[in-house]
């Protein structure tokens, strides 16, 4: 066996990948520390470790296959002992030695690799592993460069994954954009609040001009973030492909069309009732269609779950008229469920406010219970006589400061119009 | 049949079913990113609860929540629908809904189950939020 103290000066720091590398696998940690073999005595250990301060662990390799690391502080602490110079300084270097080192296929993922370097302990992250390949050595990784691989993965991860979400908002908000130019075209004085609580929503909006009047729906789909927003997608396919100049008029019957669609499409069926229902799923809406015709001054409201508020004038009080309690789309919803239809005449300067349970569900106060219905209604009875724009500063106001530090729970919207 | 208690995390509530007084507790906070798979168990749960020989003797549930998200209230409507079914089935459950008597939304929610849920003795029962 050859007798190879590693003259070569070599350079143990940690590897500090560029921004943009993304290493994936413990090849790319392999630093390539020249190993000793048994045959190595601890006096030529000793030199080594005063030549090379960078040096922190030294492994030692026989027949190409690594035996054993030798922890540099762990190495001189014991050579410092009582008599164990005399004893040791011309024996073979596994002495001191660590037996078990981490040995770590450099085929290894990262991480694969930090799962197994948390499983092994604290010694790892001092000394480091050993990298093999079919067993054989292939050199040294250090704990630290894994965690910097491991940050910078995560890192990248995010950023595709935030990445792949800002464009789903971009797609998500040009669906919504001919509903806003709608409503600034024909609602000279509404507001539209569409506060996503993570980038995407799901909640979403329609709003559509018919001659002599137009559709106004705001709608709340079971989640928010991703699966959210894919709901919104759904059902406002669901709902443009119901929708045209006759249905319009009926916004029940419109919500009962979408609810048998988005059944069938989904196959959401209730398992105790219907023995052939095979749903993995069990999403659906809560939703508010208003119909006005501004000649007329008729409004014809229908809710699933979603409630309707009337600020009306000569009225003190702001009046509200809940939904059916059936959601759209579910499982437990009846494929025939019918939605009643609300018809009343609206005097002049009526305003009409619509909202996702975003609100009312929020927590906050000093007891941490939901902002409620109540909360609301005040602040609309405090600032009904402004211009809308107004009260939506008022009422996000009022929301932001009951909310206080407690985080936003779910998607918030909202619209009024005066009428 | 034997105990089961889920201890409350941030995002779910704390679950208790104790066969000794045939009682049901769910209670804290309930917006789990998948709430079907946090709730299916408890379904499961319940169900063999309520099918124990024991439970003839009447079932008490309470349900003490402070927040839950709309995926949620779905399962939560599904519990109490499983109680109304025994309570259908001619077994006295008694519900026993608790709300801050100033969280307008609790109350309000627990009101739809009771009218929903009729064969349910069904208390709500407005205290001080702790």
């Amino acid at each position: 066996m050859s007798h190879q103290p590693n003259p070569a000066p070599l350079s143990i720091q940690p590897s500090r990948p560029a921004r943009e590398i993304i290493r994936r696998s413990t090849r790319e940690l392999l630093i390539p520390v020249p190993p000793i073999t048994p045959a190595v005595t601890n006096e030529e250990v000793f030199r080594l470790f005063e030549d090379q301060d960078q040096l922190i662990s030294l492994p030692v390799v026989e027949d190409g296959r690594p035996i054993g690391l030798i922890n540099r502080h762990i190495f001189m602490e014991s050579l410092a002992r009582p008599f164990h110079r005399e004893i040791y300084l011309r024996k073979s270097c596994i002495a001191f030695m660590d037996k078990r080192p981490l040995l770590i296929d450099e085929d290894t993922s990262i991480e694969e690799l930090s799962f197994r370097v948390l499983a092994d302990g604290s010694k790892v992250l001092a000394d480091g592993f050993v990298v093999v390949r079919d067993g054989f050595y292939r050199g040294l990784g250090l704990a630290q460069d894994m965690l910097a691989a491991l940050a910078h993965l995560q890192a990248e991860k995010n950023r595709l994954v935030m990445e792949s979400i800002d464009y789903g908002s971009i797609i998500q908000r040009s669906l919504s954009r001919a509903a806003r130019e709608g409503m600034r075209e024909h609602l000279p004085d509404h507001f539209l609040i569409w506060e996503p609580r993570d980038v995407v929503s799901g909640d979403f909006y329609h709003f559509q001009h018919f001659g002599d009047g137009f559709l106004l729906v705001l709608f709340d789909c079971t989640g928010h973030g991703v699966p959210g927003a894919f709901m919104t997608l759904i059902m406002s396919a669901f709902l443009r492909g119901a929708l045209d100049a006759e249905r319009c008029r009926d916004p029940g019957a419109l919500i009962g069309e979408i609810n048998r669609k988005v059944k069938i499409a989904m196959g959401q069926f209730d398992e105790q009732t219907d023995p052939n229902a095979e749903s993995h799923s069990d999403d659906g809406m809560d939703a508010a269609f208003c119909w006005f015709e501004p000649a007329t001054r008729r409004l014809v409201y229908a809710g699933a779950h979603m409630p309707l508020m009337l600020a009306l004038p000569g009225a003190d009080e702001i009046v509200t008229l809940d939904g059916d309690r059936h959601g759209v789309g579910y499982a437990t919803t009846a494929l025939e469920q019918t939605w009643q239809n609300h018809e009343m005449t609206l005097p002049p300067d009526s305003s009409v406010y619509l909202f996702t349970d975003g609100v009312f569900d929020q927590l906050g106060g000093d007891k941490r219970i939901a902002f409620g219905k109540r909360r609301v209604r005040a602040c609309l009875t405090e600032h009904r006589e402004r211009p809308m724009p107004e009260q939506r500063q008022a009422l996000l106001a009022a929301l932001s400061a009951y909310q206080g530090d407690e985080p936003r729970k779910d998607d918030v919207s909202a619209i009024g119009l005066r009428v | 049949m034997e105990n089961l208690h889920i201890p409350a995390t941030k995002e779910t509530p704390e679950v208790r079913l104790d066969p000794g007084s045939m009682s049901f507790h769910l209670v804290g906070e309930s917006y789990p990113e998948n709430a079907m798979a946090f709730y299916a168990p408890i379904r499961a749960s319940l169900q063999s609860f309520l099918e124990a020989p024991d439970s003839a003797r009447g079932v008490q549930a309470h349900f003490n929540l402070r927040y839950f998200n709309s995926s949620s209230t779905k399962l939560i409507r599904a519990l109490v629908g499983m109680l109304h079914q025994k309570a259908a089935a001619g077994v006295r459950v008694i519900a026993h809904w608790y709300h801050d008597p100033e969280d307008d939304m609790m109350a309000e929610f627990g009101l739809d189950l009771k009218e929903e849920f009729d064969a349910l003795e069904f208390n709500l029962v407005a205290s001080e939020t702790a």
